[in-house]
């Protein structure tokens, strides 16, 4: 196949990468933590944990997964943390027993944690005292019997850990009441697993590293098994891409995006790989708390979304961060806005270097150059050791400047959902390539640009957020006749939900509809706007609904005959 | 137009994986077996029919499909026997498609999880082509989600023209004539 992309690699960018380079993740990770032993690798809350103290830490928990908790190899573990000290050692633990990791937002309802545990089949969990309240609420209906909890302060020094959890728990109120029989406390659990013998796992490309979950149309999230030989390749991948402008052990990258988003997660994995240290913030709407990490940090690179870096811009406090380091800006996840783009270079000098991919390709595919001089308005060429095209609507592909589907193949990409042949026959070809769902054109030069989604999805700062699974909470509201969902465009998050309902009860009140939506949906997928109609949601005669009429704020009039919508 | 109520006679089909299965025109008689269908689909199919997340059939709306109009609508099902009965495990229906086009009808098609991949829905789409030519139209149209392969390729196979949707990238139109003459 033709790549006209590789004439716009920039210097010291390979064509490709050597993927055998490590069996596996764990053993990348284990060689960096050796490599950069005394180097800080992650810090969070002004303390750092260096690389030895992280091999050492991780060894002892996965030595506790082993041997107390007698996970086998092949098992899931999920993780249920926002960025702190915990989430890398517990990272690392798992993948180094053998284990699966399952990532989990720590903000998920008990209704989407319930799918998430039990489609997974999680064996045990790690999860953050703060949240442990909605895992009580569902552990007795999954497959969990292993519980890990953890205190938002645990890996810190002695005073400064009592101090705060005391805050986290009693100041600030951020614990609710909780109970879940026979959890282990995370210190106790490596305390535990210091005393043991680690048995080395030998594992190889074809091993699961993660089941990386992602939204479906249908509403029901799915697990893209991503192998050790995926996250190898996609690491050395995004290493490979960012590495002419780094300097080996002597960068520092601040990760504002949580880990659990898979463009966090190898992002950072990626600076990790090169001795990066990674400065963790656990709370990035808590602005003032993350600026205060910025002015500590000395950054030279960051990792974020559209809506982080224009709440970054419009942050008082920001003018004074000293950015005289700072090199790269990487945005993924959502659209960049040219606004926010043009602002963010004015502001910090360097531009924002935009990615693209998906959680199935582990997840970076396509991205802009590091070292271009303006925010660019299109994803960029494919990194290294892969491909991508645009192909029509029977999979053939398409010459330069056509819209069609993109499609990606390469080392990153999934090996298929779990538990979902049907899923998975769909989006992945037998000679490999990936149908992405996104729309887009690719240029003689091999530049691609993103034009609009196959797929009913939104996308909320960079969460896929998709209608059926809020039309199917709203729908389970009593006072709900019908409902639909659409994206519309948003200032600050780039798109948000908006519901369009018509009531059964007419006392139903937007109040009432939030409120059960909070219950049953993290906040992202929760409806920004809601609209009541009279009448009922514009449809084809045959019954199949019109979503475009549903963008006007001014319902139509009822001019079609009613539908007919049987069998 | 006025036509004759619809008349079909019942049609037993062997498929390609060797099930059988009777095709013919829905009755009144078929409320129940269609609710219970309904309530079978996954959310994957119902998305697929109603391009909306569908919680459950509405009285009016199971009243109204199982009485089509005759020259305004028409719908096949596919029932298999049961212990006592039949239970419907495909269904084709044409609506004609707006107040002010007359010889162009919009069609859609739904079966039951377990019969996909069997040849039913090809069955159920060109019987309900032919229908419609005979009803006097000239042109079938549908809606179809752009991610749902297996139902643009069969319209593929069956001549449909493949279009972009007033709905975006998401929807994909299907559209047809109707010439007389073809099979």
């Amino acid at each position: 196949m033709d790549r006209p992309w590789l004439a716009q690699y920039p210097a010291g960018v390979p064509a490709q990468i050597d993927v055998d380079a490590y069996a596996s993740l764990k053993d990348m990770l284990v060689a960096s933590c050796v490599r950069y032993a005394e180097l800080p690798a992650y810090s969070s809350m002004g303390t750092a944990l260096t690389f030895r103290q992280l091999d050492e830490a991780s060894r002892a928990f996965a030595a506790w997964l082993q041997k107390v908790a007698r996970l086998q190899r092949g098992d899931r573990v999920a993780i249920m943390l926002p960025n702190l000290l915990q989430y890398p050692v517990a990272l690392f633990g798992i993948l180094r027993a053998g284990l699966v990791v399952v990532n989990v937002n720590p903000l998920y309802t008990a209704r989407e944690l319930t799918h998430q545990l039990n489609d997974s089949g999680a064996a045990a969990i790690v999860v953050l005292e703060n949240f442990a309240h909605t895992l009580a609420q569902v552990i007795g209906s999954t497959s969990v019997r292993t519980v890990v909890t953890t205190q938002v302060g645990d890996l810190l020094p002695p005073f400064k850990r009592l101090l705060t959890n005391a805050v986290v728990k009693h100041v600030k109120k951020l614990v609710p009441p909780w109970r879940l029989d026979a959890a282990v406390d995370f210190r106790q659990a490596l305390a535990a697993g210091r005393g043991r013998t680690f048995d080395e796992v030998t594992l190889g490309h074809d091993d699961l590293a993660f089941l990386q979950y992602t939204g479906g149309t249908t509403g029901v999230a799915k697990g893209a098994m991503l192998s050790h030989g995926n996250m190898v390749a996609n690491v050395l991948q995004v290493a490979a891409w960012i590495g002419p402008g780094m300097k080996d052990g002597a960068e520092t990258l601040v990760i504002p995006l949580p880990l659990y988003h898979v463009f966090a997660l190898t992002g950072a994995l990626s600076f990790f790989s090169t001795g990066t240290q990674t400065v963790l913030v656990a709370n990035p709407r808590d602005m003032p708390a993350f600026i205060q990490a910025l002015k500590g940090s000395r950054l030279s690179a960051i990792i974020g979304v559209n809506t982080l870096f224009r709440a970054l811009l419009d942050a008082p406090g920001f003018a004074e961060v000293d950015l005289s380091r700072l090199k790269l800006a990487v945005a993924g996840g959502m659209a960049v806005q040219q606004a926010v783009a043009q602002r963010w270079k004015r502001a910090t000098g360097v531009p924002l270097v935009e990615g693209y991919g998906l959680t199935e390709s582990a997840p970076v595919a396509i991205a802009n150059p590091i070292d271009i001089p303006e925010w660019s308005g299109g994803i960029g060429v494919p990194v290294p050791s892969t491909e991508a095209a645009i192909l029509d609507s029977d999979g053939q592909p398409l010459p330069p400047g056509d819209v069609g589907e993109i499609a990606l193949r390469g080392p990153q990409v999934m090996k298929g959902y779990w538990n979902r042949p049907g899923d998975t026959a769909q989006v992945l070809r037998a000679d490999g390539w990936l149908r992405t769902g996104d729309m887009g054109t690719m240029d003689e030069r091999g530049s691609f640009r993103l034009t609009d989604r196959k797929k009913d999805m939104i996308v909320v700062s960079g969460f896929k957020v998709f209608p059926n699974e809020i039309e199917d909470v709203l729908a389970m509201h009593p006072g709900v006749l019908e409902a639909a969902v659409i994206g519309v465009a948003d200032e600050r998050s780039g798109e948000a939900v908006k519901a369009v309902v018509v009531r059964k009860a007419p006392t139903l009140t937007e109040a009432d509809l939030l409120d059960h939506c909070r219950l049953h949906l993290t906040g992202y997928k929760v409806p920004r706007i809601v609209e009541f109609r009279s009448e009922p949601l514009p449809k084809t005669n045959i019954g199949k609904i019109l979503r475009r009429e549903l963008r006007d704020a001014v319902p139509a009039k009822a001019s079609s005959p009613a539908p007919t919508e049987p069998a | 137009m006025a036509r004759k109520p619809a008349t079909y006679r019942p049609r037993r089909l062997v498929l390609r994986d060797g099930r059988e299965v009777t095709l013919r025109a829905i009755t009144e008689a078929d409320a129940p077996a269609i609710q219970r269908a309904f309530d079978r689909l996954s959310a994957d199919s119902r998305y697929q029919r109603f391009l909306h997340h569908k919680k459950q059939l509405s009285p009016e709306a199971l009243e109204r499909g199982v009485h089509p109009q005759p020259g305004q609508a028409f719908a096949f099902v596919a029932t298999v026997p049961r212990r006592e009965g039949f239970d419907v495990v495909g269904a084709a229906q044409y609506v004609r498609a707006a107040a002010g086009n007359a010889r162009t009808c919009e069609f859609a098609i739904t079966l039951a999880e377990d019969w996909r991949g069997s040849g039913l829905a090809r069955e159920l789409l060109a019987s309900l082509l032919r229908r419609a030519r005979r009803d006097g139209y000239a042109v079938m149209m549908g809606l179809v989600l752009a991610d749902n392969e297996p139902m643009l390729a069969l319209a593929r196979k069956l001549k449909f023209a493949l279009e972009p949707s007033s709905e975006g990238s998401a929807v994909v139109r299907v559209v047809r004539t109707l010439a007389t003459g073809e099979p």
